[in-house]
């Protein structure tokens, strides 16, 4: 048997799921003073319906990082930055306290300037002077080359051995100097926070259901052991949508180009399927006004939900942003979206006489028919997410190029399905779809989808290797690996071979040797170095991954 | 404050020859640098996506021989199609100027095209130009041509054209590929004094190069006034450029486009693909949008390497008393060549394909038209690295040209088509946006 439990901000919700099938689903209002009293308050009416050794696996997504985040109740936290040559120090605006190194590397990993102790043991000097205890150090160019990080993190753990450090490099790998710089800041200010809330989940499901796994699930849509997670808190950031884009997955396995829908109280989340698989944020997640390297769902939100109010306003019509309450057919006092949905397809959703009783003192108000404010509301409600569906296929088909073949080959969105997921889906989806001119999907268990998603979901992970003959070195991401490479004719097959052995070590490191067979390589970049008209090196880049998906037991549901 | 738009189109799956100067690694250490440095992520800075330029926008500029599709690889129509992507963003008013950082360039590609002549196919600033004439109605340009080497094509394409005001840095013609841009080369008989070269000796620095935008360019830009700046941003002026001689540096650069503030920016040559092109790109960008450059250095910057010669200095303000004399008398110029009453002015010339090896020759006649700035005809022939050899006959009619010049075009067109002798016979119209290909072997004709 199989548990996912989603922490949303409003509910958490649970699934039980075996055999092709949800056996048991809860709904609770999250208190987010006390996450972990929600969610196990969720586990243990779970349990109920289960046998606590047919238990498996659990996997818990939270909103606790996301909320440190969102509120700045993360520990404060000082940022040691090594930018070298470039962007002026100002367009790093990331932590109050900046402290500024010497020090920069080239693209190649050399060395263009040194670091000066003196300097680091001034600013350390300084931060421990402000009473702070949690650091994070980021270089440009780390990822090719990371003595500067480490040379710094030594010496604060050799000074200040009370000081939790974390460096840019080993948090995230690519590309992009001040994404990594904020993924690593906010990893050192949630660390703490996340592993005493990891205690403490641990051993309360170690009491109750002994020998299970326990995952986390990430923004990316896959999963990471809970203890996996205590080094790299940041990418629990976001997974309540990751969730229901994984369960929105798991129940339409169709490689087809589908939009999903997920549509709440006052928001609907939009998002693409592009063969069957979610689309990601091109530029990783947005935290706090920062973009960050944590690889994230691209997902719109558009102000507009199935409570969404429905008013009259210096003579005209309005919907939302606002709620007052559920709708009228569910017992609310004043009409919302749903309503008018209700009554234009005769839903028979609630008390649908509920619906066109306060409907029509609007409509009276608006000198409109009952049909005639129904039709609007629902014009306008479908308008605005067509327009934010619209925008997601044109940003997909507008991202940069930078190969010949990507250009000839233009993409192009071809929608199949509308998918609905949320309690007000069904009401507003069937519409939306019409609108779009295609079919719409509406399953059965799309109510839990969240919750299924995160219990189906498998674990991801993506590693990088940037290989140069010439310097005769490699760098790898995740965890800032480096290594030498002593083979002078270095080709792309060895560098794909290092990829894989490194994807199978650190699987192994994590816990997920299970799915390392699933790996699949993703990037494949080469490069010659010429001077001269000489071949002088070769570069090379690899990505390989294992993608988001499954569990191996998952084989769908029953229809 | 709107941003400035930026193209990022680094071909990374084309290149003329595997260890030729215009392969795949050339932009890679800039893409590196930009993405690590994270400028695409700024609020100053838009992100554009490519895509290719089409055959008719192309035949607005060219006469490609035998046509577009055969002669123009695929990599050079993203090049253009991302000038015109960036002309786009610009005339829309979404970004405040704009960069294409592309690859490969086009500033040697003239007119009629036979094959690769400086690692340009097509001139991708010239189709841009033409493109911003059809869709909005533009007139009257300047092209600053920065590149280190002189800017042949641009020159040939623009040479009759009033209204195009051409100017181009290079290194001395007599030290450098492609051995053309002197101060005597100045425009046709209708358009005299609106190409002005600045022909410079090696080794000079960003002071002297300052210099001559301070008292030549931006005067006569300020004189000119161009309804839009382009500038073809080469960066192989720098100091560690292998394939040329001078001593500008990535702070220099930076500093021009400051000066310069072009509306529009497209990359050319420049081949120091690790100490240069990261840094000047950088610059570039961040000049145009506004960021403080002041902590932007190559590797090996040293403020103290290179001081300019009192000589040079000499040389560069007679230069500039020179062209700026050549360029305040020129209507005077124009005015008496319309007098001279020819009815064409006539010329022969030989043109040398560096990259395959290609001679064309080309004879040129332009109607001395007594209302506008006259059509051009071109028949020219070579023989192509296939082996074969094509003899055509092509008739360029201006946006800007009179009734008469364009009946009198269209009615010569229509005459060489009954004519022996050529392969093909093309009609560029540009007033009627029409570009006719007429296939002398086949008959057939095609419109684009």
């Amino acid at each position: 048997m199989l548990i996912g439990i989603d922490v949303g901000g409003t509910f958490t919700d649970g699934a039980l799921f075996s055999d092709a099938s949800v056996v048991h689903s809860v709904k609770h209002p999250t208190d987010e003073n006390d996450l972990a009293a929600t969610l196990l308050g969720v586990l243990d009416e779970l349990l109920k319906h289960a046998e606590t050794k047919g238990v498996r696996r659990i996997v818990l997504s939270t909103t606790l990082v996301t909320n440190l985040l969102a509120t700045g109740k993360g520990e404060r936290t000082a940022l040691l930055l090594l930018p070298g040559s470039g962007m002026p120090f100002s367009a790093y605006s990331i932590s109050p306290d900046t402290y500024f190194l010497k020090g920069g590397i080239d693209f190649r990993g050399r060395q263009i300037e040194p670091t000066d102790k003196k300097e680091i043991e001034e600013a350390l000097r300084q931060i421990e002077k402000t009473g702070i205890e949690r650091v994070a150090v980021a270089g440009k160019f780390s990822n090719r080359n990371d003595s500067h990080e480490k040379l710094v993190m030594e010496m604060i753990k050799d000074l200040y051995p009370h000081m939790d450090v974390c460096i840019s490099n080993e948090i995230a790998g690519r590309l992009n100097f001040p994404r990594r710089a904020v993924t690593c800041y906010y990893t050192a200010m949630t660390i703490r926070q996340w592993n005493a809330f990891a205690d403490g989940i641990e051993a309360a499901v170690r009491g109750r259901v002994p020998g299970c796994e326990l995952h986390i699930l990430k923004a990316d849509g896959g999963t990471t052991t809970l203890e996996a997670s205590r080094r790299r808190p940041c990418e629990t950031v976001f997974s309540g949508p990751a969730a229901s884009a994984m369960g929105t997955v798991a129940l339409n396995r169709e490689p087809l180009n589908c939009v999903s829908v997920d549509i709440g109280g006052t928001t609907s989340d939009v998002c693409l399927l592009i063969d069957g698989q979610p689309l990601y944020a091109s530029k990783g997640a947005l935290i706090g006004g920062h973009l960050t390297h944590i690889h994230s769902f691209a997902v719109n939100s558009v102000a507009i939900g199935g409570d969404s109010a429905v008013y009259e306003e210096s003579g005209e019509l309005r919907v939302g942003p606002m709620r007052n309450g559920v709708a009228a057919c569910f017992g609310g006092a004043s009409p919302a979206v749903t309503d008018a949905f209700n009554i234009l397809e005769d839903l028979k959703l609630g008390d649908i006489q509920a619906s066109r009783t306060k409907l029509e003192i609007v409509a009276g108000r608006l000198n409109l028919q009952l049909e005639d404010i129904c039709r609007k509301v629902a014009d306008i409600v479908t308008e605005k997410l067509k327009e934010s569906i619209v925008y997601m296929f044109s940003q997909w088909e507008s991202e940069p190029a930078y190969k010949v073949w990507e250009v000839v080959h233009q993409r192009k969105f071809v929608l199949h399905h509308v998918i609905g997921i949320g309690a007000a889906a069904p009401a507003i989806v069937p519409m939306l779809a019409k609108k779009l001119g295609v079919t719409h999907i509406l399953h059965r268990y799309s109510p839990v989808a969240n919750a299924l998603g995160a219990a189906l979901a498998r674990p991801t992970l993506a590693v990088e290797v940037h290989v140069d003959t010439q310097r005769r070195a490699y760098t790898a991401s995740p965890g800032g690996l480096s290594g030498p490479v002593e083979d002078r004719n270095y080709q792309m097959k060895d560098a794909r071979k290092l990829a894989e052995r490194l994807l199978r070590e650190i699987s192994g490191e994590r816990g997920l040797s299970a799915y390392a067979d699933d790996a699949r390589v993703y990037l494949e970049e080469q490069f010659n170095v010429i001077r001269g008209y000489q071949q002088t090196g070769k570069l090379f880049d690899v990505g390989i991954q294992i993608a988001p998906g499954f569990i191996h037991e998952y084989k769908g549901v029953e229809q | 404050m709107k941003p400035t738009g930026v193209i990022f189109f680094p071909a990374f799956d084309w290149a003329i020859s595997p260890t030729h100067p215009e392969r795949e690694e050339r932009l890679l250490y800039t893409r590196d640098q930009l993405f690590e440095e994270g400028i695409m992520d700024m609020p100053e800075v838009r992100e554009y996506h490519p895509r290719l330029a089409t055959a008719k926008e192309v035949s607005r500029v060219h006469f490609c021989v035998p046509d577009v599709e055969s002669r123009v690889t695929q990599a050079h129509m993203v090049s253009a199609g991302c000038a015109m992507v960036m002309a786009d963003s610009f005339m829309q008013k979404e970004v405040k100027n704009a960069f294409a950082i592309i690859r490969p360039p086009g500033h040697h590609a003239m007119t009629v095209v036979h094959g690769n002549r400086g690692f340009c196919d097509i001139n991708n600033e010239a189709v841009m130009v033409e493109y911003l004439r059809r869709t909005y109605g533009i007139k009257r340009l300047a092209i600053v041509d920065t590149d280190v080497h002189h800017g042949d094509g641009s020159q040939e394409i623009f040479w009759h054209d009033p209204d195009v005001l051409f100017i181009s840095f290079h290194q001395d013609g007599r030290t450098l590929y492609p051995g053309s841009g002197f101060t005597d080369e100045l425009g046709g008989p209708l358009a005299y004094g609106t190409t002005i070269n600045i022909p410079m000796a090696p080794k000079t620095t960003d002071t002297g190069i300052h210099y001559i935008m301070d008292n030549l360019v931006l005067p006569i830009l300020e004189e000119f006034k161009p309804e839009l700046v382009i500038n073809s941003a080469g960066q192989d002026n720098h100091y560690s450029d292998p394939l040329a001689n001078m001593s500008f540096t990535a702070q220099g650069y930076a500093v021009l486009n400051q000066k310069l503030r072009p509306d529009i920016a497209v990359l050319e040559g420049g081949y120091s693909v690790e100490t240069a092109l990261p840094y000047i790109n950088m610059g570039i960008i961040m000049a145009m949008a506004g960021i403080d450059f002041s902590n932007l250095r190559e590797p090996d910057y040293n403020p103290s390497r290179f001081k300019e010669s009192p000589g040079n200095m000499d040389y560069i303000r007679a230069l500039i008393d020179r062209q700026l004399e050549n360029f305040r008398g020129r209507e005077a110029v124009v005015e008496a060549n319309r007098k001279k009453g020819r009815e064409f002015d006539s010329y022969s010339r030989s043109i040398f394909y560096d990259t395959n090896y290609l001679q064309e020759e080309q004879r040129l006649d332009l109607r001395m038209c007594p209302d506008c700035c006259g059509f051009r005809r071109i028949s020219s022939s070579c023989v192509h690295a296939s082996g074969r050899q094509y003899s055509i006959y092509g008739i360029c009619l201006p946006m800007a040209c009179c009734p008469t010049c364009g009946e009198r075009a269209r009615s010569d067109y229509d005459e060489m088509k009954k004519k022996a002798g050529y392969n093909y016979i093309y009609l560029q119209d540009r007033v009627r946006d029409e570009y006719r290909t007429f296939d002398c072997g086949s008959a057939e004709e095609t419109v684009l």
